[in-house]
């Protein structure tokens, strides 16, 4: 098993990971800060974090990372549900 | 009706059914007592023969799990973040278990993406973690196979091209194997450092009293 053909999307280094997450946090808590979930509904709101989000990350990165925002809200969301309809 | 020859026959069948009982239920303790002894039941069929190769290009199979305790993590290079942590926590698991008992531990690192982890990709990305792993790669179907063994679940398509972008959905454990290469545990994303420590040193000290040795 070896393939000397065409050369595979860069590896990301620990470091380029690291500045990927930083990247990420920052834009994420930019759009807490407009009160936004769904990344790509805030508007104009962000968009100098969403550049330096899109450079630093892969897109199947981003749509992942993006995706379990939106996970992590509506869990949080059932969860708050469940406590005040216990707390009936 | 009733006769006392009846009654007789009766009583006698009682009693022999009763002492047939007896007997049937000590068989039954006695078998379940050498089991115990011999720890054959409750081993779920996780693990068996598999045939990939490292990051240096040599082969590696299910025998290079021989003789020492195999910590092994299947995941993929272009991981956003479960794998690097995973890997960090094996790596702190792996510094503090070979305090304690000596480097008597194999990490091992499969990757799931037969498709763009070649082994000198798999060589660089281990750069970043413990010194001690050994990654391996191999076909889609090499691949497959370990999984299926390892009832590993992975999303990879047979037919991903090395330039394309994605991600790989994967079960997400560790599996520690005996020095027999056999099955012990499989460790959750939930589970600590030092539950998994804990876990270790049971096994361990275990072996110790049924080997003489630690692996």
């Amino acid at each position: 098993f070896s393939n000397s053909r065409v050369e595979t999307p860069t590896l990301p280094t620990r470091q380029e990971r690291q500045k990927c997450w930083e990247a990420r946090d920052a834009y994420f808590a930019c759009l807490d800060g407009v009160g936004v979930v769904m990344a790509g509904t805030e508007g104009k709101a962000c968009s100098a974090g969403n550049l330096v989000y899109h450079k630093t990350c892969a897109q199947s990165w981003i749509t992942y990372f993006n995706e379990r925002r939106k996970l992590g809200f509506q869990q949080k969301d059932m969860a708050s549900q469940a406590n005040s309809q216990n707390k009936r | 009706v009733f006769t006392p020859t009846s009654a007789a026959i009766f009583i006698a069948t009682g009693i022999g059914l009763l002492f047939y009982f007896r007997h049937e239920k000590a068989k039954v303790i006695e078998q379940q007592e050498k089991d115990r002894a011999s720890k054959a039941y409750g081993r779920p069929l996780v693990g068996g023969p598999f045939s990939l190769t490292t990051q240096t290009g040599e082969p590696y199979t299910e025998q290079n799990l021989l003789g020492k305790w195999s910590l092994v993590y299947f995941g993929f290079t272009n991981c956003p973040d479960i794998c690097p942590a995973e890997l960090d926590k094996m790596g702190l698991i792996l510094d503090a278990a070979e305090k304690e008992h000596g480097k008597i531990f194999n990490p091992v690192f499969v990757s799931v993406d037969p498709a763009r982890d070649s082994p000198s990709r798999i060589a660089v990305y281990l750069k970043d973690f413990h010194p001690a792993f050994t990654g391996i790669v191999g076909s889609y179907q090499a691949v497959k196979a370990m999984c299926k063994a390892y009832r590993v679940y992975f999303s990879t398509p047979p037919d991903a091209k090395p330039e394309d972008d994605y991600l790989v959905d994967h079960s997400i454990f560790v599996y520690l194997m005996d020095p027999k290469g056999q099955f012990v545990e499989a460790f959750g994303q939930v589970a600590t450092i030092d539950d998994m420590l804990e876990k270790m040193r049971v096994e361990i000290s275990t072996w110790k009293s049924e080997t003489g040795t630690t692996a």
